[in-house]
C-alpha cells in the first residue's frame, strides 16, 4: 500500500498542495496571502492533471509513421495550458481589486477591513 | 448559405454575443452612442436564435455541432436539447430585458468611463452562460464557468465603492475555489475514464465504475461542493449577500436571476448525464449524496429566508431570498424524481423572472427616490405606481399565490415531495411560503397603506425604457402563472431525454 502511494506520489504531493491552498485561502487574514493561496490550489490540479498524463519511459508526442514509440499523452498537458492562462487573469483581476481595497482601507486584512466599514456607517 | 447558418447556429448565438462584447470598449472610446443598440441587437439577435432552436428542441430534435468538423471524442462537440434550449431561452430573454432598463439606469450608478466597459463584462457574462449550457465537453465547461465568474465580479467591481470591490474580491476568491475544486474533479474524471465528451465518459463510468468506485465518489462530491459554491446553497452562500446587494442594480438582476442558476444548471447536467446511474444509483454513496443535497437545500431554504427577514436594506433582503430560492432547485436536483426535476427546471425559469422584476423595480426606486431601506418605502404605492404594482406582482409570485408562475412551481416541488415519500419536503415549501410572506407582504403592506412623508406627494415615476422591462417581466410572472404550458412542454421534453424513466 504504501509503496503504491510512493510510487504515485505526484498524486499525494498534488492533493496536499491543494488542501495548503485551500487552507491558505480560507484561514490567512490577508488578501495577497489568499490570492497565493488561489494560485496554490490552481497549480495543485495542473499538477494532477501533468502527472495524470505522464509516462516515465515515455517520449515527447510526436509520432512518426512506422516508428512505434509509447509517448507522454499530450491532452492534459495542452489543457493545463488554457488552464495557466484562466488562473493568471484571475490572479490579475484579484490583484487589481486588492490594490484598491489598500488605496480605499490603507490595509490588507480583511478583518480590520470589515471594523473600518461598520466604524465608518 | 442559410443551410449552414443553421446547422451552426447554436455557434453563432454564442459568437453573436462574445464578438458584441469586444467591440464594446472600441465603441466606448471612439462611438459611445453605438454601445446600447449594439449590445441590445446582438442579445435580441441570440434570443431569436434559441427561440428557433427551441422550436426544434421541443420536438424531441438535438442540434448537434462538432467544432471544426472534428468528431468526439477529438473533436469539441456543442448540443442544444431541450434543456439546452429551454436554458438559452431563460438566459437571452432575461439578459435582453435587463439590459433594456440597464441603458437608462447604467449612466446613473457608474463613472462615465466604466459605461462602455460594463457592457463589456455584461455580455461577456452571458455569451460565457450560454457556452455553458451547450457544452458538452467537460473542459470547454470549465472554460466557460472561469469565463463567467470573471465577468460576473466585473459586473459587481464595476461600481467603484468601498463595499462593492470588497464584495467582488470575496466573490472572486470563492468562485475561484469553486472553480478549482471543478477542475480537480474534471481531473479524476479524465484520469478513470481517459474522455473528456460527456457522453463517453457516462459510457465509460459505467464500465470503471466497479474498479474505481472511490475516485467516482470523489469526484461527484467535489462537483457538487464546487458548484453548491458558486451557486450559493445555504452554508456556502457568504459570498452573495455583499456581492449581490452593492453591485449595480441590473447586475444585481443578472447575478441573481441567472447566474447562480446556471452554475445550477452545470450541476444537475452533470450528475444526471454524465454520472447518471452513479448518482441515482441505490449504493450508499449516491444516496449519502442526494441526501446531502436535500438537507442544504432545506436549510437552504429556511436559513436564507430567516435572514431575508432581519434585513433593513431592500436589496440585501432580496439577495437572501436568492439564497432561499437557489434551495427549490437543489431541492428538485436531489429528489430526483420526475416532477422534482420538472420543478428545479420550471424554478430556474420562474425565478428568473420574479427577482430580475424584483430586482428592477427596487433599483428603480432607489433610481429615483434612493431610497434603500424597507421602512423608507411607505407611500411609495402613490408616488410610483407601476414600478410598485410589479414589485407587488413579483412579491405575491415569490410567496407562490395561485395564478402567479410561482405557485406552478411550488406546487410540482410538492408533488415531487410526495412521489420521493420525502413529506418533509412537503412541509419545507409549505413553511418557506409563510416565511416568504412574512418579509414580503409588509413591504407591500407599507407601500400602499402607510402614508409617507408630507413633502414627498408628486409622483415620480421613472423614464418609460426602464418601466417596459419591469413591466414585460411581471407580466410575464403572471402569463407563466396562468399559462405555464409551453414552458413545462419543453421542461417535461427536457426531463424525458435527462433520464430514461
Amino acid at each position: 500500500m504504501l509503496l503504491r502511494v510512493l510510487a504515485n506520489y505526484p498524486y499525494l504531493v498534488a492533493v496536499v498542495l491543494f488542501a495548503i491552498g485551500f487552507y491558505t485561502v480560507l484561514a490567512r487574514s490577508n488578501l495577497i496571502k489568499k490570492i497565493i493561496g488561489i494560485n496554490i490550489v490552481q497549480s495543485a490540479t495542473f499538477l494532477f492533471f501533468i502527472a495524470s498524463g505522464n509516462l516515465r519511459s515515455g517520449t515527447p508526442p510526436i509520432v512518426e509513421p512506422g516508428v512505434a514509440a509509447t509517448y507522454v499523452n499530450p491532452l492534459p498537458t495542452a489543457l493545463m495550458l488554457t488552464g495557466i492562462v484562466v488562473s493568471v487573469s484571475v490572479t490579475a483581476f484579484a490583484l487589481a481589486l486588492a490594490v484598491k481595497l489598500y488605496g480605499y482601507y490603507g490595509t490588507l486584512d480583511p478583518d480590520r477591513i470589515a471594523q473600518l466599514r461598520t466604524h465608518r456607517q | 448559405m442559410m443551410g449552414s447558418v443553421t446547422a451552426n447556429l447554436p455557434v453563432l448565438i454564442v459568437a453573436v454575443v462574445l464578438i458584441a462584447s469586444y467591440l464594446m470598449p472600441l465603441f466606448a472610446r471612439y462611438r459611445r452612442d453605438w454601445c446600447a443598440p449594439t449590445a441590445a441587437g446582438a442579445l435580441v439577435a441570440a434570443f431569436a436564435g434559441s427561440a428557433a432552436l427551441a422550436a426544434r428542441a421541443v420536438t424531441g430534435e438535438v442540434v448537434i455541432v462538432h467544432l471544426g468538423g472534428w468528431s468526439p471524442p477529438w473533436g469539441i462537440e456543442v448540443a442544444v436539447d431541450a434543456l439546452t434550449a429551454f436554458m438559452l431561452l431563460v438566459l437571452t430573454g432575461v439578459a435582453m430585458l435587463i439590459l433594456v432598463y440597464t441603458i437608462s439606469d447604467i449612466g446613473h450608478e457608474l463613472a462615465a468611463r466604466a459605461v462602455g466597459w460594463y457592457y463589456t463584462s455584461f455580455l461577456l457574462l452571458v455569451a460565457a452562460m450560454l457556452g455553458m449550457a451547450m457544452a458538452r465537453d467537460l473542459f470547454n465547461l470549465y472554460v466557460f464557468i472561469e469565463v463567467s465568474s470573471i465577468g460576473a465580479c466585473a459586473l459587481v467591481a464595476s461600481r467603484d465603492t468601498e463595499e462593492a470591490t470588497e464584495a467582488a474580491f470575496k466573490y472572486l476568491m470563492l468562485a475561484a475555489l469553486g472553480s478549482g475544486l471543478v477542475l480537480f474533479s474534471i481531473g479524476l474524471l479524465y484520469q478513470v475514464t481517459g474522455n473528456l465528451n460527456f457522453a463517453f465518459v457516462a459510457e465509460e463510468l459505467t464500465l470503471v465504475y466497479g474498479r474505481y468506485p472511490h475516485v467516482i465518489w470523489v469526484a461527484m462530491c467535489f462537483m457538487v461542493v464546487g458548484f453548491a459554491v458558486k451557486a450559493a446553497l445555504f452554508p456556502l452562500h457568504v459570498w452573495l449577500p455583499d456581492a449581490h446587494s452593492f453591485a449595480p442594480s441590473p447586475s444585481s438582476a443578472v447575478l441573481s436571476g441567472l447566474v447562480i442558476k446556471i452554475y445550477a444548471y452545470a450541476m444537475l447536467r452533470l450528475l444526471y448525464t454524465v454520472f447518471g446511474t452513479q448518482f441515482l444509483g441505490a449504493d450508499l454513496a449516491a444516496s449519502l449524496i442526494r441526501v446531502t443535497l436535500l438537507t442544504l437545500a432545506t436549510l437552504s431554504i429556511i436559513g436564507g429566508s430567516l435572514f431575508a427577514l432581519v434585513q433593513v436594506d431592500v436589496k440585501r433582503m432580496l439577495a437572501y431570498s436568492s439564497v432561499a430560492q437557489i434551495g427549490y432547485v437543489f431541492l428538485g436536483v436531489g429528489l430526483a424524481t420526475p416532477s422534482g426535476l420538472a420543478a428545479a427546471l420550471i424554478h430556474v425559469l420562474n425565478h428568473a423572472l420574479i427577482k430580475a422584476c424584483l430586482f428592477l423595480a427596487a433599483g428603480a426606486i432607489i433610481y429615483r427616490t434612493g431610497k434603500r431601506r424597507t421602512v423608507d418605502l411607505a407611500g411609495m404605492g402613490r408616488r410610483m405606481p407601476v414600478t410598485m404594482a410589479a414589485f407587488t406582482i413579483g412579491a405575491l409570485a415569490m410567496i407562490g399565490l395561485p395564478l402567479f408562475n410561482g405557485f406552478v412551481s411550488k406546487w410540482l416541488l410538492f408533488v415531487g415531495g410526495m412521489q420521493a415519500r420525502q413529506p418533509v419536503v412537503a412541509g419545507v415549501i409549505i413553511l418557506s411560503a409563510l416565511l416568504n410572506a412574512l418579509y414580503y407582504l409588509p413591504i407591500i403592506w407599507r407601500a400602499y397603506f402607510t402614508p409617507g412623508p408630507e413633502q414627498e406627494e408628486s409622483q415620480v415615476e421613472v423614464p418609460l425604457p426602464m418601466l417596459i422591462p419591469i413591466g414585460v417581466l411581471a407580466l410575464a410572472c403572471i402569463l407563466f402563472g396562468v399559462w405555464p404550458a409551453p414552458a413545462l412542454a419543453l421542461v417535461n421534453q427536457a426531463v424525458a431525454t435527462l433520464v430514461p424513466w
